[in-house]
């Protein structure tokens, strides 16, 4: 036993549900990533673009705007329901988390499946020239990250009914709300060039 | 929550605290306690012994090349061998050598040097390390099998399309990719938590080691580069082969070209993610062995970050000879010749730190100064491809052959050995025979020169690259000849040095917990580090913590020893901010990583493996953080 100088730490506190938290930050990377990846994805459609002459070519039609919007629309509101899960975490409030995820997870599907429908009616698949290729390819990308997030936001869901709602999973419902802000918010330059960029540069 | 905290004199009852703390932090035995470890060191180790095996792998099969290549006409290899073992020499060493060992040394040194016992992640860290095994395996399974993909480690479309490349061999070496790039991100965005939220009290930013600076550098722009090998791999290769897109088809809209673009855009910052890390170890190396504090601190830093931005606006100097508009070409060559000077600064400062230092001349300095000679000769012939009219003429040539080997192995392979001997006494607790360290190097550094000086030659003469033989008039023979020799002191070099870590493992002196009076904090801990990595974690008090005198030295008390706690800390200043309790081992990592692997492989063959493998690791992911245990809850 020596004496050292020392700085207790015991009393601070353990656990800290917001932007200190070193899990918000490997989230933060992983939006980097994700969107790197999209970024790229953009540059991709009009590159693609520049080498054909028609956008979309010729038989393929030109993306309706109703239910992409209802889409966009469906999917910011969604926000509220992670918004609201986020604030009721920090404060522990189980039921509060509950409602906000679940307002989150009934939006959001509605979102997804008005993108369904959107599909259902296309006459194109990515088989159709390279125009079809990225266009399914951009879909299919950010539907599946929407989806991978709504299965973990269900998971969490059940935790928190199962009446788990240590920090620990209160800082999973703070971080997942990180999460699905990217994935809306990403989603808006990607809808902008998938739905508007055929009436933007398309023309023949 | 950030307020100052005074330090106290007290005395501590550290034999206690450190009975706790090895308790806490054992790793349970058997194989199943062997796959769920997580501790930092753990798995820094596979990844560095693993790597190392990769390399070895990937020296043989250039061996294999050079021996090829020793005499014209040679009929040792097949010309469908010889393009599947270059692809898988350039894979190999890519992405399952230099990328990885770069991150194993991260994962490894980076929570010692930061004075925190684990990275932030530990699940995401094994489970990266088992996706980078898994990957690995998965390409020799393909070599072996004779799939092993003959495209280059580029895989150009259209070569490597659906029309030039049926079978599988393009297919196993993108899938490959997946697995490594997985493995990348995962360490890059645990390190980078790491460095910004878990310091060290008071390791301010500009305290950072500059090795912690190379590895937050790298990690983001391992986070913004590699997002586009994916793309590259997995939707213009995997999903053009499979499902029918049209990425890279021209007949359809798509274009090869864009692939080359994509393809680049992460192919040169690749250059400066296994370069970066190995600035950071010659900065340790020479701290430790001028016995000064680094000269131009701030200057160092600042060129790190400069070299990543500028190294992501360089890549199309790879597609000079596609018939670019030209204004954009001259661009690039701007932007390339600019990265000379990010790169010029930090020579000259450790020039400044050398020159007015006392030198102490260990088997790593020597290393060093290995660096300085072939990576300042490789950094010339780079300013010469960099100009377009010179490119176009030795464009594919052994030329490019010699200059990116002179880059790499001089810019990343000698600071690694180096960094390999300075670190060898805290890895495992012995001394590495210097002696025998400076013979490695001088066979390793003539054994170099040897083998790549000539491919220069080669290249002016107009051989091109990748080709399997040659007609003796073509007059390559006495340079080949030259560079296989070369090859071959290389390879004893190489075998030397095994044999030397091997032995000193063993046998060496004991080393003590600093061998070299370094000054931060890595050398502050036993040697090897147990799992726990401090019993009281230090205090952060100067750039260089170790070389104030022990007195003034501080710990941190109150981290609860039952459970594996880090204090987290403020992102500028480093004040202490909360405690955090990491997650204790898990086997979930492991089977995840094995999950995901079953849909990933079969997506090699049908496009609908990528559900099943979605849902697959679904399960290994609910597993992994599923609640369990009440002891990580207590405040």
């Amino acid at each position: 036993m020596m004496p050292q100088r020392t700085i207790d730490v015991s009393h601070l506190r353990t656990y800290e549900i917001s932007s200190e938290a070193p899990l918000w930050w490997g989230q933060v990377c992983l939006a980097f990533v994700e969107g790197t990846m999209f970024c790229i994805l953009i540059a991709m459609y009009f590159y693609i673009r520049l080498s054909m002459d028609m956008w979309p070519p010729r038989g393929i039609q030109i993306p309706e705007e109703v239910l992409p919007a209802v889409c966009v629309l469906l999917l910011l509101a969604s926000c509220v329901g992670s918004y609201l899960a986020s604030e009721a975490a920090k404060k522990d409030d189980r039921g509060g988390m509950i409602r906000g995820l679940v307002l989150n997870l009934v939006l959001a599907s509605a979102g997804i499946i008005c993108r369904a429908i959107n599909w259902h009616g296309w006459n194109f698949s990515w088989r159709s020239t390279a125009y079809g290729s990225i266009t399914w390819g951009i879909l299919f990308l950010h539907t599946l990250d929407v989806v991978a997030d709504l299965v973990f936001t269900t998971v969490l869901v059940i935790m928190l009914v199962l009446g788990y709602h240590s920090p620990r999973q209160r800082l999973g419902v703070h971080v997942d709300s990180i999460v699905w802000y990217f994935l809306v918010a990403i989603w808006i330059p990607l809808y902008v060039t998938v739905f508007w960029g055929p009436h933007i540069v398309g023309a023949p | 929550m950030s307020t100052l905290i005074e330090p106290t004199v007290r005395t501590t009852d550290v034999d206690r605290e450190r009975a706790e703390l090895e308790r806490t932090w054992a790793n349970s035995g058997g194989l199943f306690g062997w796959l769920s470890a997580t501790t930092h060191q753990t798995i820094g180790m596979r990844y560095i012994v693993t790597a190392f095996l990769f390399l070895l792998a990937g020296g043989v099969e250039a061996l294999l090349m050079r021996l090829q290549l020793a005499r014209p006409d040679s009929t040792l290899l097949s010309a469908d061998k010889y393009n599947q073992i270059f692809t898988v020499h350039g894979s190999t060493m890519m992405f399952l050598f230099a990328v990885p060992v770069m991150e194993g040394m991260g994962v490894y040194l980076v929570p010692l040097m930061l004075g925190t016992r684990n990275v932030a992640f530990p699940r995401l860290n094994a489970f990266g390390y088992w996706m980078y095994v898994i990957g690995g395996l998965f390409l020799y399974w393909g070599l072996f099998t004779n799939t092993g993909p003959d495209v280059g480690w580029f895989a150009y479309t259209p070569l490597s399309g659906p029309q030039f490349s049926p079978g599988k061999r393009v297919d196993v070496w993108a899938q490959m990719i997946t697995f490594t790039e997985i493995s990348a991100m995962c360490v890059a965005a645990e390190l980078a938590a790491t460095i910004l939220k878990m310091r060290a009290p008071r390791m301010t930013l500009n305290r950072i080691p500059l090795f912690c600076w190379g590895m937050l550098v790298q990690s983001f722009m391992v986070l913004f580069a590699m997002p586009a090998v994916m793309v590259a791999s997995n939707i213009f290769l995997l999903t053009d082969r499979t499902i029918g897109t049209h990425f890279a088809n021209p007949a359809e809209g798509g274009d090869p070209l864009l692939y080359q673009h994509v393809f680049w855009f992460f192919g040169h910052p690749e250059v400066y993610i296994i370069f970066i890390p190995a600035l950071g170890m010659i900065s340790s190396i020479i701290d430790t062995n001028t016995r000064r504090t680094i000269f131009g601190y701030p200057a160092m830093v600042l060129s790190v970050v400069a070299t990543a931005f500028i190294g992501f606006g360089l890549w199309v100097h790879h597609m000079f000879a596609t018939g670019l508009p030209q204004i954009g070409e001259a661009y690039f060559t701007a932007a390339s010749m600019m990265i000379g000077i990010t790169s010029g600064v930090q020579i000259f400062c450790w020039l400044a730190t050398m020159w007015t230092g006392r030198i102490r001349w260990t088997a790593s300095m020597h290393f060093v100064a290995g660096f300085f000679a072939i990576f300042v000769a490789g950094g010339l012939t780079g300013i010469m491809l960099a100009a377009i009219p010179l490119d176009l003429q030795v464009h594919d040539t052994f030329f490019v052959v010699a200059h990116f080997h002179y880059v790499l192995i001089g810019g990343a392979l000698f600071p690694l050995f180096g960094g390999f001997h300075h670190w060898f006494p805290k890895f495992t607790g012995r001394m590495i025979d210097e002696r025998l360290g400076k013979i490695t190097f001088w066979l390793l550094f003539i054994g170099f020169n040897l083998t790549f000086f000539p491919m220069h030659i080669l290249g002016l003469k107009g051989m091109t690259r990748r080709i399997y033989t040659y007609r003796s008039e073509m007059g390559w023979d006495h340079a080949n000849a030259l560079a296989t020799v070369g090859a071959f002191v290389i390879l004893c070099g190489g075998i030397l040095f095994i044999m030397n870590a091997l032995t000193s493992r063993k046998n060496g002196a004991i080393a003590g917990a600093n061998p070299w009076d370094s000054g931060t904090f890595e050398w502050a801990a036993d040697s090897p580090p147990r799992h726990y990595n401090f019993v009281l974690p230090p205090v952060c008090t100067s750039r260089y913590p170790l070389w104030t005198p022990p007195k003034e030295r501080i710990g941190v008390t109150g981290l609860r020893t039952t459970r594996r706690e880090v204090l987290v800390t403020s992102l500028m200043d480093a004040e202490p901010h909360h405690r955090y309790p990491l997650p204790h081992s898990s086997i979930w990592p492991f089977v995840t990583a094995v999950l995901a692997t079953i849909g990933l492989l079969g997506s090699v063959f049908q496009f609908q493996w990528y559900y099943i493998g979605c849902a697959l690791a679904t399960v290994g992911l609910v597993g992994w953080f599923w609640p369990r245990g009440q002891r990580e809850l207590e405040p």
